[in-house]
Parts: structure tokens; C-alpha cells; sequence
């Protein structure tokens, strides 16, 4: 449904929000209204399906086999119906509905959105087995054309572009890499900003003027990674013998050591508070990664999906199988002969390195790192995305990164144009004049916060929980109550 | 816990191979016995006779504490670190070392409390320090307390009479209801669950604190409050502010002593701490016993946070990230779960902060408690002087 808000809140030109109801009022007679009026229709029915969904499931009534027919129909006919309408705004320059519309909002992205849940819509309902059947292919299918076009959706707004898009795969590559050590390992990891620190002082330390040293990109992230794994395995090696929280807390000490030690420019390598600056950015002729920030976004992508894949294997792998033995049960792990230090130091070593590639790349992008940006809310706004997509599930960190990502660094933004739109003199919520003044970033630490609490306490695998989670989730209840009868808990 | 095991495997197996252990069923790789504190090597030696000396000096910390205040101020009166400027450096250290570790040690308490009786690291307890600092500030602002205080000596101790119950038990509510919405329904769920929340918690606070009271510094007025000098030992001028503030401290402590020690809720506290199910036997209102555990933890976090506010005057929502994370490391230095620990360990962390910073220069004095927090977990988890479970909360 996150694909209809930007209908509502995007402020176009004319000061109001883009809203159908407005457009319907204001709509003349005739073939355009129409449209808009089927266009109404079949967003309202796939936004109230899922509660006919829910419905049914609670009267345990199915619903009948037309419904995902009928569905199907309204996605196609949305689908279709938007490119009209886009076709007549953009091409045509007609304005029949809508009003002016100007080249610096971002409409565009609301029809690409809109066009994009039309199809995601359609894919569900048309395929519904197959989607069931084959949920991490589906999710493929459904993600890669949203992540590769991502960028073009946004193309009016570059400052997006350089913060949300980028952010989002950097994060997604942080996500996936602590999902290493806390999803497969079980080791609770609270200072995994540390290794993304390690990794983007790597790149600065190399690609800068500080040392005069201008290697490439594409060698920074092996450096990055191979810096960042063997910080990894030197700081996971104490706290080999640790249960899990304090695990954890010594971790934390790590995560906050590592940013001092920059502040406090250690050995004359960090730059202190003011950290490494004007980093250098690849450029191959055309292909400028500077002024075309995208290419940030497609490269960490494409080695997102490298990634993936290789997580994807290594969790089937020998090594894959050993870390999860050792999150069940250690001693029992230990006792059927995998070797548990190398095992956890792989753990730590290949998540770090996963975080130095993202470093490497983040330094880059930004072309500064100063020890503020490895603060302990990045270690946690990593662990919301895992916890929140689904301790373990490669799909569901995905997910989890994307939404919590999108929900910070663009609609949390977009928020505080939208509430000074509306409640302006005039507007729909002109009684809430105080909504103008609310600052909506400002509620990202209540996000994280809530995010962590809720999912934990309500839905502790995640949007998306990995199967065997879900399975060890049911028998850890059982287990845990039987050691309380036996007064061992 | 059956007993003071040293560190064991991650997880979920914990609770297994605690009890199969302890009946010696199960076989165990050499290399991953959970090593028993009395375990061989250096440690064995030297720490037995140690943990006697403890015991004796558990008995009669406030005394210690005291007969080393005595001392070290004696020492700076004959002079002791009189630097080439003739500026009493090492007894203003000692000064500020036992003003900041008063603050540490009572926030250090409500983490040995928590972690004492439910096995939490309450992630929170620092944010709810911070919280209290407002909490008092508002109060101070609605009731007028500014002026009140500034007026006169009678004056003063209305204003603190009013302050202190006022938000101890506003932010004692805070923390019962953080148990009783974050941690109750997680507490039979994997150990990292509750810390998850714990860490949820911790942003929500800050975020909600910053949203409320913006980014910067607020200045809480009350820094006024206490001024004038008590004494001047040596060149070293001891404020009437440093000694209520100590002596605040020290009266706190002695209170929870006496409440855990000497009533039915401190005995229902001792016994759930020692074993949930056994106490649930014999009768005693488990969830009652942590949520009061909690009121007490949080009460004094925000004794902390006035004493903190009437030292420096202001206060910040990220104040208590930081500062949790230090006194957390002076719960650990003392041995997490034991309250006397938790009081000593927090002058000790005070001593570290100032001492460290000024051998290493003041911007090394966190790095410094943050090595010192990962040293003791990673070699000595049990804290320094290992407790036993009687003296546990």
C-alpha cells in the first residue's frame, strides 16, 4: 500500500496535496473524469482487498475464486489506465484533472510508484500459486525491477537520489552483512558500526590527498574488506567464550572505542573530529560517479546481488550448517567436532568484511567519513532492519533494510512538506496549524525504537521470518516452559 | 543461575548445560567447560583470600568509603601530588573522581538490581537517568522551585524535599512501565529477545527526548542552587554542593541496604533473585517483586540525574547513552547483581575517568572505560572480586 501514499502527500505547484478525492471534486464531465473514476476504483478495491483478505480469515469463509480474477482485472486496467494518464499529463502537456503541474515536483515518482504496485498487484493475484509456492523467487521478481529502476523514479529529485537510494543499498549491504554474525551465528553484534567505520576510513585513508594515495574503487572494497575482516576476527577473538548479552555489551564497547579512537585521531591516521575529506570519486569518461550519484546506487547494488548469492551458498555450505549448530547449541556443536573459535571468527570476520565493503563504498559516495557517521544509532538502525525483515532470512533483511530505509530517508522527509501543505490557511487540516511545525525526521530514533519493541514482542521472527527461526522460534517456547516445570529456568 | 559459572556457550543452550552440568550428566569438550571462578592457575591462587578480604570489606564499605574520603583528604592535606604549580591537582581529582562516581554508582545500582533479579542488561536505565533529569527540571519549573531554593537555607531544603520524592517517583513509574510493556512478555523468551526490546526502549527514549526537548543542551536552573565553600584542606576547596552530593549518595545507598536487607519486599527481591521458581513456591508475587525492583532502580537513576543537574546544570537527551554505558561498566567492575559492588565499582569508574583522563588526556577518559568494561567481561565476568549468590541483590 506504501505505493498510493505518494498520491496524498507529494505538494504539487498548486500548494495541494495530489489527491483524488480533490481531483474527483474538481473534476469536469467527460471522458478524463472517466478515467480518474475507474482509475478510483480499481486502487480502492486492491487497497481494501487485503482486509477483505483479513475478513475472510477471521470468518474463515474463503473468498470466493472470482476475487483474484476480479483483482487481476483492476490491476491490468490500473496498470493501463495510469499510463494514460500519464501519457496525456507528460506527452501530451494536457492537463485535464489535475491541475498545473510543474517540472520540479515529483508526480513522476507517484506514477512509477503507482505503476509499480499495479504490477506487484497483478503479479500476486494472477499468479497467487505461484507466488505461494516459490515465495524468494517472487520476491526476486518483484524487487530487482523495483531496485534497478528505483533511480528513474526519482529522477526529479536528486537529493533523493544521492541520500534515500544510496542509503538504501548501502544499508542493505550492512543489513546483510550483520545478518552474518547475529542471523546464521546468533551472536548478538552491537557495534557492528565499528567495521563499517573500519571499512570507510580504509577507502578515505587510500583514495584521498591525506596520504597522497589515489587507488580505485574497485580495489578499496577488497581493501575495505580485508581491513575490516581482520579488525573482525582481531575484536571477535575476546569475546569467544562470552554468553549473549554480554556478548553483545562487549561489542558495544568495540562499536564506541573505535569511533573515539578516530575522534581522537589515533597515530595521526583518522584526521580527529573533522575526519578524511574530499575523497575521490570514480569516473570512467561518461560515466561520472561524482555528478551521477545512480552509479553509487547500481554498482552497490550489483554487489549487493553478488552478495546475496555468495551469502545465499555459504549459509548451505559446511560453514553455513556449523554457525547454525552453534546458535542452537553450542557445547552440543562443539561436541560433534566443529572447531567453535574458527567457526564464531569466521562469523565475525566475513560479516566485518561485508561492512568494509559497504564503508568503502559509503566514503566514496559522500567524500567524507568524520567519526560522527559510525555512532552507535547506525549499529542499531542495522539491527531494527534484520529484526524488523527477519533474524536469518536473506529475503527478509532485504525487505526489513528497504522499508525501514525508504520510511527514513524519504517519507519521514516527505512528511514535513506534506503537514505544511495541508495545514496551511485553506487546506484540509488548517485546525492543526501545529503540524506545520512538527519536524518528522526528528522521529527516526522513535522509529528504530518502536520498530525493535513491536517486532519483538508481537512478531518475533520478522515480517518475513526464515523458516528454520520460525521452527526453533515454536520450540524454544517449548523447551523454555519445560525447563521452567523443571525449575531450571 | 545455580551458581557463579564462568562465561559458557551462546544462546539458547545456556539454560541446558547450566543444570546438566551441575549434575554432572553430560560429557563436555575439555576446551569448553564452563570454568568455575576457583578454577586453577593465577587467578585460583590469588583470588580466594581476595574474596575473604571482599567479604570484610563488603561488610563495611561505608566505613571503607569513608576511612578512604578521611585519608585521601589527609593526604591532600599534607600535600601528597602538589604539582610544580602548586596547584593541589591530585585532591581536586579525588574531588571530582568521588562527585562523578557518586553519579556512577547509584545508576550502577539500577543495573545490578535488574540484572540481579531478571538476567536483563536494562539497555534503558541510562535513558531513564536522562528522562529524570527533565523530569526534574519540569518539576522544578511548575512548582517554582527556582526561586524557592535560591531564597534561603529553609528554602533549600523545601525545594529539595519537594524535588526529590516528586521525581524519584515519577521516574520510578517510568521504569515499571517499561518492564511492564517491554520486558514482562519476554521474560520465559531467548536472552537476547528482552535485550532487543531493552535497546527499543533505549531509542524510543531518546527520540521522544529529543522530539520534546530539542537537541541541545537545556539548562536546568538548579545548578545554582547549592554554592559556597564547606572547606579548604590544603588549597583544595571542597564545595558544600561536592558533599551533598556525596553525602546524597552515600544516604541512598545506606536506605537501599536497609530496605533490602531489612523488609519483606528487599527479602521477596533477595529470594526471586536467587531463584525465580523457588520463590514463586513459597508465595511471592514475582511480577510485584521485579516491577518494585524496577521503581527502585529508576528512583535511583533520578537521585542520580538531580545530583547530576545541581553539579553541571544541564542536561541532554543523549546524555545517558554514554553515561549508561559507563555506569553499566562500574556494575560489571563490581560484579553485575551485587548492589555493594555496584556502589564501589561506581567510585572506582569515577576514579578511572578522572585519573585516566588526566594521565591520557580528557579525551581518552571514555575509550578508557570502554576498554576497561571489554577487559573485565572478557576475563573476569564475574566482576572483580566474584560474588557468591547470597550476596546478590
Amino acid at each position: 500500500m506504501g505505493w498510493l501514499l505518494p498520491w496524498f502527500v507529494e505538494p504539487t505547484s498548486s500548494g495541494i496535496g495530489f489527491s483524488p478525492q480533490d481531483a474527483v471534486l474538481s473534476a469536469p464531465m467527460g471522458p478524463g473524469a472517466f478515467l480518474l473514476y475507474v482509475l478510483a476504483v480499481t486502487m480502492l478495491l486492491l487497497v481494501l482487498s487485503p482486509l477483505a483478505e483479513i475478513a475472510a480469515r477471521i470468518t474463515k469463509r474463503p473468498l470466493p475464486l472470482i476475487a483474484d480474477r476480479v483483482r487481476l482485472v483492476a490491476a491490468v486496467v490500473g496498470f493501463v489506465l495510469t499510463l494514460v494518464v500519464w501519457f496525456l499529463i507528460r506527452v501530451l502537456n494536457e492537463e485535464p484533472l489535475f491541475g498545473p503541474i510543474d517540472s520540479h515536483t515529483v508526480t513522476d515518482s507517484a506514477v512509477w510508484l503507482t505503476l509499480y504496485g499495479y504490477a506487484i498487484a497483478a503479479l500476486v493475484y494472477g499468479a497467487r500459486r505461484w507466488v505461494v509456492a516459490r515465495g524468494n523467487v517472487a520476491f526476486g521478481a518483484a524487487a530487482i525491477p523495483f531496485g534497478v529502476l528505483l533511480p528513474f523514479m526519482f529522477h526529479q529529485a536528486p537529493d533523493f537520489l544521492l541520500w534515500a537510494a544510496s542509503s538504501l543499498a548501502i544499508y542493505m549491504l550492512l543489513a546483510l552483512g550483520l545478518n552474518v554474525v547475529v542471523g546464521f551465528a546468533g551472536l548478538l553484534d552491537l557495534g557492528y558500526a565499528a567495521f563499517f567505520a573500519i571499512g570507510a576510513y580504509a577507502c578515505a585513508s587510500f583514495a584521498s590527498p591525506t596520504h597522497h594515495i589515489h587507488l580505485s574503487l574497485w580495489l578499496l572494497i577488497f581493501i575495505g574488506a580485508g581491513v575490516a575482516s581482520v579488525f573482525g576476527a582481531i575484536l571477535g577473538a575476546p569475546t569467544l567464550r562470552l554468553r549473549g548479552d554480554y556478548l553483545a555489551i562487549v561489542t558495544l564497547g568495540f562499536g564506541e572505542i573505535i569511533p573515539d579512537l578516530a575522534t581522537n585521531n589515533v597515530f595521526g591516521l583518522t584526521g580527529g573530529p573533522n575526519g578524511l575529506s574530499s575523497i575521490d570519486q570514480p569516473r570512467y569518461g561518461p560515466v561520472n560517479f561524482g555528478t551521477n550519484p545512480q552509479w553509487f546506487y547500481w554498482s552497490v547494488l550489483a554487489i549487493s546481488v553478488i552478495v546475496v548469492i555468495f551469502l545465499r551458498n555459504i549459509e548451505r555450505s559446511r560453514v553455513g550448517r556449523a554457525w547454525v549448530a552453534l546458535r542452537e547449541d553450542e557445547i552440543a556443536a562443539a561436541a560433534t567436532g566443529i572447531n567453535t573459535t574458527t567457526t564464531k571468527l569466521l562469523a565475525f570476520a566475513m560479516g566485518a568484511s561485508v561492512a568494509g565493503v559497504a564503508g568503502a563504498f559509503y566514503g566514496s559516495l559522500v567524500t567524507i567519513v568524520s567519526p560522527d557517521d559510525f555512532s552507535f544509532a547506525v549499529s542499531v538502525a542495522v539491527i531494527s532492519m534484520i529484526v524488523l525483515g527477519g533474524i536469518g532470512n536473506i529475503v527478509g533483511v532485504i525487505l526489513g533494510s528497504s522499508v525501514l530505509t525508504l520510511s527514513i530517508f524519504w517519507i519521514l522527509p516527505h512528511m514535513n512538506e506534506w503537514s505544511m501543505t495541508v495545514s496551511a490557511p485553506g487546506k484540509p487540516l488548517e485546525f492543526l496549524p501545529g503540524l506545520a511545525t512538527v519536524n518528522f525526521t526528528q522521529y527516526t530514533y522513535m522509529v528504530y525504537g518502536i520498530a525493535l519493541i513491536l517486532m519483538m514482542l508481537f512478531r518475533p521472527g520478522g515480517l518475513l521470518p526464515s523458516r528454520a527461526r520460525r521452527v526453533e522460534l515454536e520450540a524454544g517456547i517449548e523447551s523454555e516452559s519445560l525447563a521452567a516445570v523443571q525449575g531450571r529456568a | 543461575m545455580s551458581e557463579e559459572t564462568g562465561p559458557q556457550g551462546t544462546g539458547g543452550g545456556h539454560e541446558v548445560s547450566a543444570a546438566t552440568l551441575a549434575h554432572g550428566v553430560l560429557v563436555v569438550p575439555a576446551g569448553l567447560a564452563p570454568r568455575r571462578v576457583e578454577a586453577g592457575g593465577l587467578a585460583g591462587r590469588v583470588l580466594p583470600p581476595l574474596r575473604g578480604l571482599y567479604r570484610l570489606a563488603a561488610r563495611n564499605f561505608p566505613l571503607l568509603l569513608l576511612g578512604a574520603i578521611v585519608l585521601s583528604l589527609l593526604g591532600v592535606f599534607l600535600g601528597w601530588g602538589r604539582s610544580a604549580g602548586g596547584t593541589v591537582l591530585l585532591g581536586e581529582q579525588i574531588r571530582n573522581a568521588l562527585v562523578l562516581g557518586a553519579i556512577y554508582a547509584l545508576i550502577a545500582i539500577g543495573y545490578t538490581m535488574v540484572y540481579g533479579i531478571i538476567e536483563l542488561i536494562n539497555f534503558a536505565h541510562g535513558d531513564v537517568f536522562t528522562l529524570s533529569g527533565f523530569y526534574a527540571f519540569l518539576i522544578a519549573g511548575w512548582f517554582g522551585l527556582g526561586g524557592l531554593a535560591t531564597g534561603s537555607l529553609g528554602g533549600l531544603l523545601l525545594a529539595l524535599l519537594i524535588l526529590f520524592p516528586l521525581t524519584m517517583a515519577a521516574s520510578g513509574l517510568t521504569g515499571m512501565a517499561i518492564e511492564r510493556v517491554a520486558y514482562r512478555r519476554l521474560r520465559d523468551a531467548p536472552r537476547v529477545a528482552p535485550l532487543i526490546t531493552a535497546v527499543g526502549v533505549s531509542f524510543l527514549l531518546e527520540g521522544f527526548m529529543l522530539v520534546k526537548f530539542g537537541p541541545d543542551n537545556v539548562t536546568t536552573h538548579n545548578a545554582s542552587w547549592i554554592s559556597g565553600q564547606a572547606f579548604n584542606v590544603g588549597g583544595v576547596s571542597v564545595g558544600v554542593k561536592d558533599i551533598f552530593i556525596v553525602g546524597t549518595a552515600i544516604v541512598l545507598m545506606f536506605a537501599l541496604g536497609a530496605f533490602v536487607r531489612g523488609t519483606r519486599a528487599g527479602k521477596a527481591m533477595r529470594s526471586t533473585a536467587q531463584d525465580r521458581q523457588a520463590a514463586l513456591l513459597c508465595g511471592i508475587n514475582i511480577n510485584r517483586t521485579i516491577s518494585v525492583t524496577f521503581f527502585i532502580g529508576s528512583a535511583l537513576a533520578a537521585a542520580a540525574a538531580i545530583i547530576y543537574t545541581i553539579n553541571y546544570g544541564v542536561i541532554q537527551w543523549s546524555l545517558g547513552f554514554r553515561f549508561g554505558i559507563i555506569a553499566f561498566t562500574a556494575a560489571v567492575l563490581g560484579g553485575i547483581g551485587n548492589i555493594v559492588g555496584a556502589g564501589i565499582g561506581g567510585f572506582l569508574i569515577g576514579m578511572i575517568y578522572v585519573f585516566g583522563g588526566s594521565l591520557a588526556g580528557g579525551e581518552w577518559s571514555e575509550a578508557l572505560i570502554f576498554a576497561v568494561l571489554v577487559l573485565i567481561l572478557t576475563f573476569r565476568p564475574v566482576g572483580l572480586f566474584g560474588i557468591d549468590v547470597a550476596t546478590r541483590a
